[in-house]
């Protein structure tokens, strides 16, 4: 987002479907990645306690997480990580079909209603992957409030394309 | 402790028997759990019959609420590691076996480790880890008290 705006110019924020065609070769370690922000609602966590049926009173019951040391009901640790890697899709090139392999991750502080969270990432390694045409790109990950406050990180690995034997 | 609290009947740090493989109902995966999930995350699959890597593991956590044995008094999910070994797809339909592989005992309460993998209906093993999670002891004064969930 660096430069400044020039007359004429249709003024954009970056898109937020993945860049056609990022691979393997893009990424070099030390890349640094800032999504997006987004503000955790009270819908989210609903909507994701359907989904997964993860009802525990941590989520779910107003009146009595008033009387725990929280105050009020927390997110699940899960719905940050996936909400993370919605924001990280926003601001890091990707190719369509990337492969999540595994990951590492500790939570590390509540995520609470009104919350606004952003993701930053490093590409930390790069390696071979099994297959070839395909690489193993490693992305350190920390989820910050809106306070600057650390409440999750971890590293994630995924297999990226490489472009040089990608077809056409 | 509430009223309401206490009701709930819990599994807690002490209750836990390690090495006892706990089974899930099954769950098959639509087209409907892609697109919520793709809606809450907002990103949004090429392929709509493709599950997202980290969906399974997600719903892992509420099949796990339907074994025949109350919740496991979670005071804080504090970290795990994973591996994503299969793809699955819409129609699959997954179950999820845990079982306890360790436990310290802290003041408040303790950490257990626990090994969690999830099954396809080809009993295909697509994803597994181990999470690490604080558990209440009998006697903590303030269940739930902490971050997490299950």
């Amino acid at each position: 987002m660096a430069g400044s705006p020039r007359v004429g110019r249709v003024l954009s924020l970056p898109a937020v479907e993945p860049g056609p065609g990022a691979a393997f070769d893009d990424l070099n370690v030390g890349d640094e990645f800032t999504s997006p922000g987004r503000t955790v609602t009270e819908a989210d966590i609903v909507i994701f306690a359907g989904l997964s049926g993860d009802y525990n009173v941590l989520h779910t019951d107003a009146e009595l997480m008033k009387t725990s040391r929280f105050g009020e009901r927390i997110a699940h640790g899960l719905l940050g990580l996936a909400l993370q890697q919605g924001l990280l899709t926003r601001a890091m090139p990707a190719g369509g079909d990337d492969v999540s392999l595994g990951l590492k991750w500790k939570f590390r502080g509540p995520i609470k209603i009104g919350d606004t969270l952003h993701v930053t990432a490093r590409v930390a390694g790069k390696r071979d992957g099994d297959a070839p045409g395909w690489g193993i790109v490693t992305i350190e990950r920390r989820v910050l409030n809106q306070r600057g406050e650390l409440v999750q990180e971890g590293e994630t690995e995924q297999l990226v394309r490489r472009r040089a034997t990608s077809p056409p | 402790m509430t009223e309401r609290a206490a009701a709930e009947a819990k599994v807690y740090f002490e209750d836990v028997v390690l090495g006892v493989p706990f089974e899930t109902p099954a769950m098959t995966l639509t087209e409907t759990h892609v697109a919520l999930f793709a809606g809450l995350v907002g990103a949004r699959p090429a392929d709509p019959h493709a599950v997202p890597a980290i969906l399974p593991l997600c719903m892992s956590s509420g099949l796990g609420w339907r074994v025949p044995q109350p919740p496991l008094a979670v005071l804080a999910f504090m970290g795990f590691e994973w591996k994503f070994l299969k793809p699955a797809r819409v129609g699959d339909t997954i179950r999820s076996v845990s079982k306890g592989l360790a436990k310290r005992g802290l003041k408040e309460g303790g950490v257990l480790i626990e090994e969690r993998s999830i099954l396809n209906q080809r009993g295909e093993l697509i994803e597994m880890g181990k999470l690490t999670l604080l558990v209440a002891r009998r006697a903590s004064p303030d269940v739930p008290a902490a971050d997490g969930g299950r």
